[in-house]
């Protein structure tokens, strides 16, 4: 996806709140373009006291190194603060870039918003 | 690269991120006309993506020389070359880089090697970076 006004990916980036966490919801490309939307956003929350992160891939068509080093700087911030920050993502060709860095042992990864749902309650 | 006849693309861009996107879609549809598997498209938009980041990133952003990326199709067969004309490295630095430290030095170089079937970097001091990458058809 690329914004053929401006140039460059297009990443939409909505924040909600989902069981007592605060939810990052991405739509689009993460890249060395785009992936400062999703730092910025992170950097945020944590700096207005959000330590309980999710991020969304389902709507990710495309993440590479630079928005995996976006995910692993924001964990180690909120965690930090004793924080954590998930990945709710079921798409195979996502999912095989956190297999082969070997970060399915790093993040918490929900397959969906619904398996994150009964993750809270369950707690 | 194999020796096999290719048909040849080039694509001079930039040092500036908002293009990575545009050799990224380049590199998918020519790979999609050599009717490579939609998983192996992904593979070589990952790989590529790493590589023309990381040619902007040793370059710097802006009013710098141009990237240069060459797309070579053959029978069963792509070759996608970054050349930057950055200071150049040691490629010994990055070749040699394993798993087990990507959490400290970046997930690129290796989530490179991991996808494609051979990858090679030309670099010295002084002198810019040539990153090639070769993907066949029905590797998988």
């Amino acid at each position: 996806m690329i914004d053929e006004e401006k140039g460059g990916t297009v990443l939409d980036v909505a924040v909600e709140s989902f069981g007592g966490r605060h939810l990052i919801a991405l739509s689009g490309e993460v890249d060395v373009y785009s992936a400062h939307k999703l730092r910025e956003t992170i950097k945020d929350l944590v700096e207005e006291g959000h330590y309980n992160i999710v991020v969304d891939l389902e709507k990710v068509a495309f993440l590479d190194s630079t928005g995996l080093g976006v995910l692993v700087g924001g964990l180690k911030r909120v965690r930090h603060h004793g924080g954590e920050l998930g990945i709710i993502c079921n798409q195979e060709k996502i999912l095989r870039i956190f297999r082969i860095t070997g970060l399915t042992k790093v993040f918490p990864i929900y397959p969906s918003r619904e398996d994150l749902h009964a993750k809270v309650e369950e707690a | 690269m194999p020796q096999e006849e290719t048909t040849e693309f080039e694509l001079e861009m930039p040092a500036q991120a908002k293009y990575v996107g545009l050799a990224r879609l380049l590199a998918s549809s020519i790979a999609r006309r050599l009717r490579f598997s939609e998983e192996s498209i992904d593979d070589l938009k990952i790989a590529i993506s790493e590589m023309c980041t990381n040619a902007i990133v040793h370059t710097g952003n802006g009013d710098k020389p141009p990237i240069l990326v060459r797309y070579l199709a053959g029978d069963g067969f792509i070759t996608i070359e970054v050349r930057d004309r950055g200071p150049g490295f040691d490629p010994a630095c990055v070749l040699d880089r394993e798993r087990g430290d990507l959490l400290g030095k970046g997930f690129g170089i290796p989530l490179i090697r991991s996808l494609v079937d051979v990858f090679e970097c030309d670099s010295s001091p002084g002198s810019g970076t040539v990153v090639s990458i070769t993907k066949f058809v029905d590797a998988g």
